[in-house]
């Protein structure tokens, strides 16, 4: 365990991206997911390609610290592709007969841009994160939600819920840490032994851990409440958000995409033999 | 030589953003029996520089050696190791978990290897050394104990294991000054009777003057000085530059040099300085 991998793994640059508002990156992603899977033929594919790697070279962020996110989903996504490939009912061009087993070229193809969809997603989403930190996100959501204000939701509450459960993951996770290292030194062996072993070596662990996070969070709410938090209804932001130019550059370049998407679907509907729909 | 550390390097993190570099270049050895505190400005790589010498960090660069037991090979022996330097952590009634007190002091022991028995035993003599009430506080839950007790309890939980080399992090951090000096009194005694090396981080200028025979500084990741207290608390030169100051026994040595009173040596606890001061001043009575 180590501080690489706390929650939201923000990558601090000074980029394009980085500088964009979160809210507006917020829908994009949510844009992108969707064009997504709208995609059906082989350059509606390379849209997306180009698309991605034009945010990648945007983000200042290197190429190593994106593919460690894909490199978390890969068994998730070979998994898939596999079963895909195996589970793909139809197609004519039979490359293995074999038993029960029918491998087609559809079938790959299939897999193939099931396992590329996946790895989109996770690229585009962690694009976000990488990009913009914790806070600035539930700040972006919380600004999103204002609507739901009109049915009384408290979508402020829900905010502070989510920006405090984000903060605190980085600080439970350097008490883990601590924690770890302690007991460690005490004798303790959390590397070998059998599942129940190793489950069990990490009581000594949890516990401390959860006296800790109670410890504080009763801290916190008397902080909060000292502080005479939530006493006035309309509360102002330190860091109010702001709309720029490199949000209509964004949103733009975005729409760009979308509608690229859309008409090479529409348009090579069917000119390629690969380009069946899904 | 009980510890013999050398040309230690570690940076934090490497090939990501927060790369930090924690120490650089680090050497050092300590005889057995020597009472050592480590000095330095907050970051400054103390507690890095002490998780090294019980395998917790592994070792990049440099050499590390805790009696015959080389950290720089392969695959050093860590139970060994581990029960050989005992190592309290900042703020280490933290780390209690267990039902009872007597159940989580005897965790080390057990985890060494030791037989139940052979523990509970060894947890026991530990909490009776600590100071703590052994037939009160056996079966309490650890979680019901003062801030005091649990510290004294986490304290037993490391030397119930036996270590020849006491590791302390901060050891008075958080308790009120009668607490302070408890504690600080019970690591003497243990020094006479029962460990035989202690190495002590504080950020308390007193304590170190008081209690070491020895003062590491670090300074941004550096040793930038290994000498007596009485060396370096000799005047303000080796501690500028470290936002450390000297404990108080040197400044009133200092004010009454300004006021035209000279002082026999450079007496660090407070009762070495009433007689220096009186000696001063013409005799005591
Ligand atoms: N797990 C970690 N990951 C990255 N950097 C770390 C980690 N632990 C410590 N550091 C950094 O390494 C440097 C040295 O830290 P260290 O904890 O050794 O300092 P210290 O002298 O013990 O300070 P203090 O007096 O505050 O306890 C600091 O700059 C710290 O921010
Ligand atoms: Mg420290």
């Amino acid at each position: 365990m180590n501080r690489d991998i706390t929650f939201g793994q923000y990558y601090p640059a000074d980029s394009f991206v980085h500088k964009m508002d979160p809210r507006v990156k917020l829908i994009l992603v949510v844009a992108f997911i969707v064009a997504v899977f709208l995609v059906k033929s082989l350059f509606s594919y390379i849209a997306i390609t180009i698309f991605v790697i034009v945010g990648i070279l945007g983000s200042h962020v290197p190429i190593k610290s994106i593919l460690k996110s894909v490199r978390g989903i890969i068994f998730v996504v070979l998994l898939t592709a596999i079963l895909n490939v195996f589970f793909y009912s139809g197609g004519e061009r039979v490359l293995v007969h074999w038993w029960k087993i029918t491998i087609t070229v559809e079938s790959l193809l299939f897999a193939l841009r099931m396992a590329l969809r996946l790895i989109f997603l996770v690229l585009g989403t962690t694009l976000l994160t990488l990009t913009t930190t914790p806070m600035n996100l539930t700040d972006g959501m919380e600004s999103l939600m204002a609507p739901l204000k009109l049915i009384r939701f408290p979508i402020h509450d829900v905010a502070i819920i989510m920006s405090i459960a984000l903060r605190f993951i980085p600080i439970l996770m350097e008490e883990v840490n601590k924690i770890m290292l302690a007991q460690k030194a005490r004798g303790a062996d959390f590397e070998s032994g059998g599942l129940m072993k190793r489950a069990r070596a990490l009581l000594p662990v949890l516990i401390p851990l959860f006296v800790s996070a109670f410890r504080r969070a009763d801290e916190l709410a008397l902080a909060l409440d000292a502080r005479c938090y939530n006493a006035t209804p309309h509360r102002t932001k330190y860091k109010v958000l702001k709309l720029g130019w490199r949000d209509a550059a964004g949103a733009f370049y975005s729409a760009l995409l979308i509608f690229a998407v859309v008409a090479i679907n529409a348009s090579f509907w069917g000119l390629f033999g690969f380009s069946l729909s899904v | 030589m009980s510890i013999e550390v050398k040309d230690l390097s570690y940076t934090y993190s490497v090939g990501s953003p927060f790369q930090k570099e924690a120490l650089n270049g680090v050497s050092f050895s300590i005889s057995e029996g020597e009472t050592v505190g480590i000095i330095g400005s907050t970051g400054s790589g103390k507690s890095t520089l002490v998780q090294h010498l019980n395998g917790l960090i592994k070792l990049t660069s440099g050499s590390v050696k805790v009696y015959d037991i080389d950290l720089s090979i392969k695959k050093p022996d860590f139970k060994q190791l581990r029960a050989t330097v005992g190592m309290l952590f900042q703020y280490p009634e933290y780390q209690l978990f267990e039902e009872t007190v007597l159940k989580d002091v005897a965790f080390g022991p057990l985890n060494f290897g030791a037989t139940k028995e052979e523990a509970d035993a060894a947890a026991e003599e530990a909490i009776r050394l600590v100071g703590l009430d052994f037939e009160e506080i056996k079966d309490k839950s650890p979680f019901e104990l003062s801030g005091g007790q649990k510290r004294r309890a986490a304290i037993a939980g490391i030397l119930a294991s036996k270590p020849k080399i006491l590791v302390l992090d901060e050891p008075t951090a958080g308790l009120d000054p009668v607490g302070k000096r408890e504690i600080l009194r019970l690591i003497t005694s243990l020094k006479k009777s029962y460990v035989k090396t202690v190495l002590m981080i504080s950020h308390n200028m007193d304590e170190i003057g008081e209690y070491c025979d020895r003062v590491l500084v670090m300074s941004e990741g550096k040793l930038i000085s290994d000498n007596s207290p009485q060396n370096i608390f000799a005047d303000e030169s080796i501690l500028s530059g470290t936002g450390l100051s000297l404990p108080h026994t040197a400044r009133i040595r200092r004010m009454l040099e300004t006021q035209g009173v000279f002082l026999q040596g450079n007496p660090l606890s407070a009762e070495a300085l009433a007689y220096a001061i009186a000696d001063a001043l013409g005799g005591r009575s």
